[in-house]
């Protein structure tokens, strides 16, 4: 049973469904008082840790789905973005001189948004399997 | 065509405008992308991209968008945006894209700029 405080669902592994996540961490973030500008960065953050859960986690097996947790805190917002896969390589941290000049791929810029957006961010391995972002966004910033 | 997305191209004086509206992702880039190459192709030499302000734009856009970047300037071209919603402006900047174009709040002071 889901606690009160708790809001579950699942998506498909396609992209674009990280749009109804998003839209979902939204609609709640407004129900608790957060700001516009703090409602715009979660939905990013959201949407990245889904794309990222999509694409490099469940490899787009439209087989497997990417489960989304928000856990409502007195002053904070949890959201836990889960897939089915066996672990997501640490990419470096972007630079976009080395993509503009053609040295590196232009892609690779969901976890340094991320990381740029929320409170708290940690990427873990469930041990029951699968990779796991668990984000914390604070009423104040 | 992509129903997320739709991309006009017009022109005032010397300047390609491509009004982008919609979703900017990695499956709407082809699109962008499209329309950067027709404009390209016929010669322009200053482009300004202009967004929706209610538009979703993911990581997978970014790239895109660096690439149009990248690509402008091996070809001298001069690329200008606007139409962002404060948060984007934010994205943007935090990526480094400012780096490389410059963001105005209106087309009529990014045309100003060229």
């Amino acid at each position: 049973m889901v606690p009160d405080n708790k809001i579950e669902l699942h998506i498909p592994s396609v992209m674009g469904y990280e749009k109804i996540a998003m839209e979902c961490a939204a609609s709640m973030a407004k129900k608790m008082g957060f700001t516009e500008d703090r409602i715009e960065d979660l939905k990013t953050a959201v949407a990245e840790a889904c794309l990222n859960a999509i694409e490099h986690g469940n490899k787009m097996d439209t087989s497997t789905k990417v489960g989304i947790t928000l856990t409502v805190e007195e002053s904070r917002l949890q959201v836990s973005v889960k897939d089915e896969g066996k672990g997501i390589n640490q990419v470096p941290t972007p630079s976009i001189e080395s993509k503009i000049e053609g040295e590196d791929k232009p892609r690779g810029w969901g976890i340094f948004l991320i990381k740029n957006l929320v409170n708290e961010v940690t990427f873990e391995q469930d041990p029951e399997g699968g990779n796991v972002t668990k984000m914390v966004i604070y009423l104040e910033k | 065509m992509n129903k997320d997305i739709q991309v006009s191209i017009s022109n005032k004086n010397d300047v390609s405008i491509l009004n982008i509206k919609g979703d900017v992702t990695a499956i709407t880039g082809e699109t962008i992308e499209d329309a950067y190459q027709k404009v390209s192709t016929a010669g322009a030499r200053k482009i300004l991209l202009y967004f929706d302000k209610d538009g979703y734009i993911n990581s997978g856009g970014i790239a895109i968008l660096i690439g149009i970047a990248s690509e402008s300037r091996k070809k001298d071209q001069k690329i200008r945006i606007t139409g962002l919603s404060s948060h984007f402006q934010k994205i943007f900047d935090m990526v480094g894209l400012t780096k490389y174009t410059d963001i105005f709040l209106t087309e009529e002071l990014a045309l100003k700029d060229f």
